[in-house]
C-alpha cells in the first residue's frame, strides 16, 4: 500500500520527467492507479487532446471528487511539464499556461461549481485535507490563468497537495482505518507546503527518494525566485542601480519598455549624483526613496528658513525703507569695509547652516568679494543716509547719530560678535 | 559657485527693489502682513532673477500674477525682460490643467491593473519600494512650484535649480538680517 502510494505520488512528483514516469508505471497494480497512470501518460503524451478523452476513465473511478482532482492533476501536470522548460521566462510561462491550463481548468471548474458539495465521503479523505485540496484545487484553477509564477507555485502547490490525496485516496480505498495515515500525509503535506517556499523537502520519508528530485527542481526555481524576492528586499534601500540589475536577470516583458525605462532611472540616477553633491548629508546615502526623503526634507527646512527670515526681517523693518533706498541709490559692489570682516558673517552662516555642508563651506569662502556688496551697501547706506532715517522708534535717532560716528568700527565689532553668537542659536533652535 | 553669486546679485538687486515698492507705500503694516510682503518679494525676486530659464520660476510667477497685489510687483519688477511672457504662462497652465486630468485617468487605470492583478510575492519589495518613491514624488511636487506637470526626471532636475535658489535666497536674507541684528544690538548697547 505504501509503496503504492509512492508510486502514486512519484508519479505526481515525476510528471515533469515523463519518460521516467512510464517505469514507475508498471509498478503499481492498483485498478485506481492504473486508471490514474493511463490518463497521466495519454496527458503527457498529448497535453491538449487528450484532456477530454482523460475525463471519461476518470469519471467511472469513483466519487465526484476524485474525478476533479484527478483532473486538475491532469491539467496541472501537462503544464508543469511545459513550464519547467521556461522558468525564468514569464512571457512564455503565460502563453504556455493558457493552452493547455484552459482546457482542464474550465472542465474543473464547471464540474466543481456544479457540484457545490464534493461528494467526497469522509471516510475516504480526511475530511480537513479532502476540503483543503479541492478548495485549492479551485484556487489554483482559477488563478492559474492570471500570473505565471503564481500559477507555477500554486501549481507546486497543488502537485504536493495532490500527492496528499492520491495517498490518502489508495490507501483510504483499501480500509476505513487509514484516515489517520490520510491526515498525517495532510500534515506532512502542509508542512511540505509551508517548506516548499524556503528549502528542500525533508517531511515525508516515503516520499523523498524519489519526488525530491522533482520536487528539488521547482523548489531549486522557487529558491531563485525567493533568493531574488530577498535580494530584492534587502536592495530595497541600495542604489537604484540594483534595480536594474534584478530586472535584467528576470527579463522584461518587454524589450522596449525595459529600455525606455532603464534609461530614464539612468537619467535619473545621474542627478540623483549631482543632488548628492547638493544636498548635504546624502553621501552615504543611496536609493531613490531616501535620496527623495532628503531633498524633501532640505527643500522644507529651506522654505522654512526663508519664513524665518522674513519674519525676522520683519520685526526690524522700519529701518529697512529708507536702507532699501539707500542702497539702490548706493552703487553695489564698491568694497568698503575690509574683507575678512565681512567674509566672517558669511562663514558662520554657513557654519550655522543646519547641515555643516562642508563643500557649501568651501563654496562660500571664494565669494568674498561678490558677497560684500550685500553687506557694504547697507553700511554705506546707514553710514550716509543716517539723515534719511525714519523716526518710527526714538531710539533710532539716536541710533543714526551714533551710526554715523562709528559706523563701520560697531559693525566689525557687531560682525566680529556674530560668530560666537545667536545666529548658530538661533538657527538650530528654529530648525 | 560663480553662477550663485551673480544670482545672489540679481536677486538682493530685485529683493530691494520690490520691498522698496511695497513696503514703502504704508507704514503702519501688521508685522505678519510685512512678513508676508517680504518673502513674497523675494519670491518672485528670486524668480524673476532666474529670467524664465526654468520652469519653477515661471510657475511662481504665474501663481503670483494670479493675485492682483503681487501682479503689480511682478510687472514692476520683471517690466522690460520679454522672458515670461503671458502666453508662456497660459500654456503652462493649460498643460498643467490636462497633464493632472491625464495624470489621473493614468493612475486610476493603474491602479485597476494593480486591483486585478494579484501580487507576485517575488516582486513585493519592488512594488513597495516603487510605491515609496512615487509617494516622495508626489510630496516634492508640491514643494517645488509648478511641479505636477513635472515628470520625474524633470521634477528632479527643477528640484535641483530650485534648491540651488532657495539657497542664494536664505544666504542673503540671513546676511541681511544679521547686518540689521547686529546694528540693532549694537544700537540699544
Amino acid at each position: 500500500m505504501e509503496n503504492e502510494g509512492n508510486g502514486n505520488c512519484s508519479i505526481f512528483g515525476m510528471g515533469i520527467e515523463g519518460s521516467e514516469m512510464n517505469c514507475f508505471f508498471n509498478t503499481n497494480s492498483m485498478d485506481q492507479k492504473d486508471l490514474f497512470e493511463s490518463a497521466l501518460s495519454s496527458i503527457v503524451s498529448s497535453p491538449s487532446n487528450s484532456h477530454h478523452a482523460v475525463q471519461f476513465p476518470c469519471v467511472g473511478v469513483g466519487g465526484g471528487g476524485e474525478s476533479i482532482v484527478l483532473r486538475e492533476l491532469i491539467g496541472r501536470l501537462g503544464s508543469i511539464c511545459n513550464s519547467s522548460e521556461i522558468n525564468g521566462n514569464n512571457s512564455s510561462n503565460n502563453s504556455c499556461y493558457n493552452t493547455p491550463l484552459n482546457s482542464p481548468p474550465k472542465v474543473v471548474n464547471m464540474s466543481i461549481t456544479g457540484h457545490h458539495q464534493f461528494p467526497v465521503d469522509p471516510s475516504r479523505f480526511s475530511t480537513f485535507g479532502g476540503k483543503n485540496e479541492l478548495s485549492h484545487v479551485i484556487e489554483s484553477g482559477k488563478l492559474s490563468r492570471v500570473s505565471s509564477n503564481q500559477s507555477f507555485k500554486k501549481m507546486n502547490k497543488l502537485s504536493m497537495e495532490l500527492d496528499e490525496s492520491s495517498v490518502s485516496e489508495t490507501e483510504t480505498g483499501t480500509g476505513n482505518g487509514i484516515g489517520v495515515k490520510g491526515q498525517s500525509n495532510n500534515a506532512n503535506g502542509r508542512k511540505r507546503k509551508v517548506v516548499a517556499k524556503g528549502k528542500g523537502k525533508e517531511t515525508n520519508a516515503k516520499d523523498d527518494k524519489v519526488v525530491t528530485e522533482v520536487e528539488k527542481e521547482e523548489s531549486d526555481a522557487k529558491r531563485s525566485k525567493s533568493n531574488e524576492e530577498k535580494k530584492s528586499n534587502e536592495k530595497s534601500t541600495e542604489p537604484p542601480k540594483d534595480y536594474i540589475h534584478v530586472r535584467a536577470r528576470r527579463g522584461q516583458a518587454t524589450d522596449s519598455h525595459s529600455l525606455a525605462e532603464r534609461v530614464r532611472r539612468e537619467k535619473i540616477s545621474e542627478r540623483m549624483k549631482f543632488l548628492q553633491d547638493l544636498v548635504p548629508g546624502c553621501n552615504k546615502v543611496t536609493g531613490k526613496a531616501v535620496m527623495l526623503d532628503e531633498i524633501i526634507n532640505y527643500v522644507q527646512s529651506l522654505q522654512r528658513q526663508v519664513e524665518f527670515l522674513s519674519m525676522k526681517l520683519a520685526t526690524v523693518n522700519p529701518r529697512m525703507d529708507a536702507s532699501m533706498e539707500a542702497l539702490l541709490s548706493k552703487d553695489m559692489f564698491q568694497p568698503q569695509v575690509s574683507m575678512p570682516n565681512i567674509a566672517n558673517p558669511f562663514d558662520t552662516s554657513a557654519q550655522s547652516f543646519p547641515y555643516g555642508f562642508q563643500s557649501q563651506l568651501n563654496g562660500m569662502v571664494p565669494d568674498r568679494p561678490e558677497n560684500q556688496f550685500s553687506m557694504n551697501p547697507l553700511m554705506a547706506a546707514m553710514h550716509r543716509n543716517s539723515v534719511i532715517k525714519p523716526p518710527h522708534i526714538d531710539g533710532f535717532i539716536e541710533a543714526s547719530t551714533l551710526w554715523e560716528n562709528d559706523l563701520q568700527s560697531v559693525v566689525k565689532m557687531a560682525l566680529g560678535q556674530d560668530q560666537s553668537q545667536g545666529f548658530l542659536g538661533q538657527m538650530k533652535v528654529e530648525l | 559657485m560663480h553662477t550663485c553669486s551673480k544670482l545672489k546679485r540679481e536677486f538682493t538687486k530685485k529683493w530691494v527693489k520690490g520691498l522698496q515698492i511695497c513696503c514703502s507705500s504704508k507704514k503702519n503694516i501688521d508685522i505678519m502682513e510685512r512678513k508676508k510682503k517680504i518673502k513674497l518679494c523675494a519670491d518672485i525676486a528670486l524668480a524673476s532673477a532666474k529670467n524664465a530659464t526654468t520652469s519653477w520660476s515661471i510657475a511662481l510667477i504665474s501663481e503670483a500674477k494670479k493675485n492682483d497685489e503681487s501682479a503689480i510687483l511682478v510687472d514692476s519688477l520683471i517690466g522690460p525682460e520679454s522672458a515670461f511672457k503671458q502666453q508662456k504662462t497660459m500654456c503652462h497652465n493649460k498643460r498643467v490643467r490636462s497633464k493632472k486630468i491625464l495624470k489621473k485617468s493614468c493612475g486610476i487605470s493603474q491602479r485597476m491593473k494593480k486591483m486585478g492583478r494579484p501580487h507576485k510575492s517575488s516582486n513585493l519589495a519592488t512594488y513597495i519600494a516603487k510605491r515609496l518613491v512615487k509617494k516622495r514624488t508626489q510630496v516634492l511636487q508640491r514643494l517645488v512650484p509648478g511641479g505636477e506637470a513635472m515628470d520625474e526626471v524633470s521634477l528632479i532636475k527643477e528640484a535641483l535649480d530650485y534648491i540651488l535658489s532657495l539657497r542664494v535666497q536664505v544666504d542673503v536674507m540671513r546676511s541681511l538680517a544679521n547686518a540689521t541684528e547686529a546694528l540693532n544690538q549694537s544700537n540699544i548697547s
